[in-house]
């Protein structure tokens, strides 16, 4: 008696243990996706303006290209934050290692601006929107190693749907 | 007929190979996960650590978790990737973490000269035990916490160096 309540338990732990292997597989499948493939990211903020908006846009990021070192100059990337590792950045690359940037300090108080060459191994981030953006004019430039994947594709919202235009024009004026 | 008891042996024999390599690849992917977020050997070697580490070679277990978890201090042997060549990776000792004042030797070889520099946020001060031989903070500034893979807490060969590392 005891032992076919038993082999009836069996079917049902069979089962679900089938299903638990079913789902586990499926986020495994989405988790390696996520991390060596592409991954969603969501946005917001107004260092972007106007690539991002400000209360949100939702992107989608490839990590091959920065695994095989296939980003450059004018790419918007995923970035983790040199002052808190827990946070990521979407900031703008405009510079490689060796190359000259030249950059206005603190556009909303001076003209002034400086250059400064890119250290071996490092990357020089900006924001779109200079007047209230924490990038590399704040922190110097970030290891390469930093960045985590290269933004290439905008999905929300609706109308903006698409790829990200390329490297913001510089005021010739300035 | 024998077209058809053709085909019908290849298909066996296809979903066969295919179940086989299924295994293996969950296999893989086993190791790989394991090796990414848990712990994983790696084999480091130069003369930056010594006497702590041998100049020949040592196999480390470097575990993944504490990185994520915060848990990483002053006096831990760290995997960092290093700031200058993103495609290396670099053992070192974490002496300072964000907010600490360090003092080090500037160049050990010429002079007895020391500099004091404040680690800033978000950031961690790396040194070679061997200072006369590495190439880290003192060199190339601090370095992001972003940028640390993982903590050695077990040397596995040679097997006369089996444990853990000393403070």
């Amino acid at each position: 008696m005891g032992l076919r309540k038993l082999w009836q338990y069996r079917s049902i732990v069979k089962e679900a243990w089938d299903q638990t292997m079913a789902v586990a597989t499926l986020l495994c499948g989405l988790h390696v996706t996520n991390t060596y493939l592409c991954t969603l990211g969501l946005a917001y903020g107004p260092s972007m303006l106007p690539t991002f908006n400000l209360t949100g846009d939702l992107f989608l990021a490839d990590r091959l290209s920065t695994m095989f070192g296939k980003v450059g100059r004018g790419d918007v990337v995923l970035v983790r934050s040199p002052e808190n590792p827990r946070k990521l950045l979407a900031k703008r690359l405009l510079g490689m290692q060796g190359d000259s940037v030249t950059y206005v300090v603190d556009p909303k108080n001076s003209d002034r601006s400086e250059t400064v060459v890119v250290p071996k191994g490092h990357v020089w981030i900006e924001g779109d929107n200079i007047y209230a953006s924490r990038d590399s004019r704040q922190y110097g430039p970030v290891p390469y190693g930093l960045v985590e994947g290269k933004i290439f594709w905008k999905i929300w919202p609706p109308k903006e749907f698409g790829s990200l235009g390329q490297s913001r024009m510089k005021d010739p004026d300035l | 007929m024998g077209l058809v008891n053709f085909m019908r042996q290849w298909r066996s024999g296809a979903k066969e190979a295919l179940e086989r390599t299924a295994i293996v690849a969950k296999f893989l992917c086993l190791l790989h996960v394991t090796n990414t977020y848990l712990c994983s050997p790696t084999l480091v070697y130069g003369p930056s650590m010594l006497p702590t580490l041998n100049l020949t070679g040592d196999v480390l277990l470097a575990e993944h978790l504490s990185p994520r978890l915060g848990k990483v201090g002053s006096g831990d042997v760290v995997l960092v990737r290093s700031p200058v060549d993103p495609r290396k990776m670099l053992t070192k000792r974490v002496v300072g973490m964000e907010g600490d004042r360090v003092t080090f030797f500037v160049d050990p070889l010429h002079t007895d000269r020391c500099q004091s520099a404040v680690v800033p946020k978000g950031h961690v001060w790396i040194q070679g035990d061997n200072m006369y031989a590495s190439s880290d903070s003192r060199h190339f500034g601090p370095v992001p916490y972003g940028l640390i893979q993982g903590k050695v807490f077990l040397r596995v060969w040679p097997p006369y160096g089996f444990g853990l590392l000393e403070q």
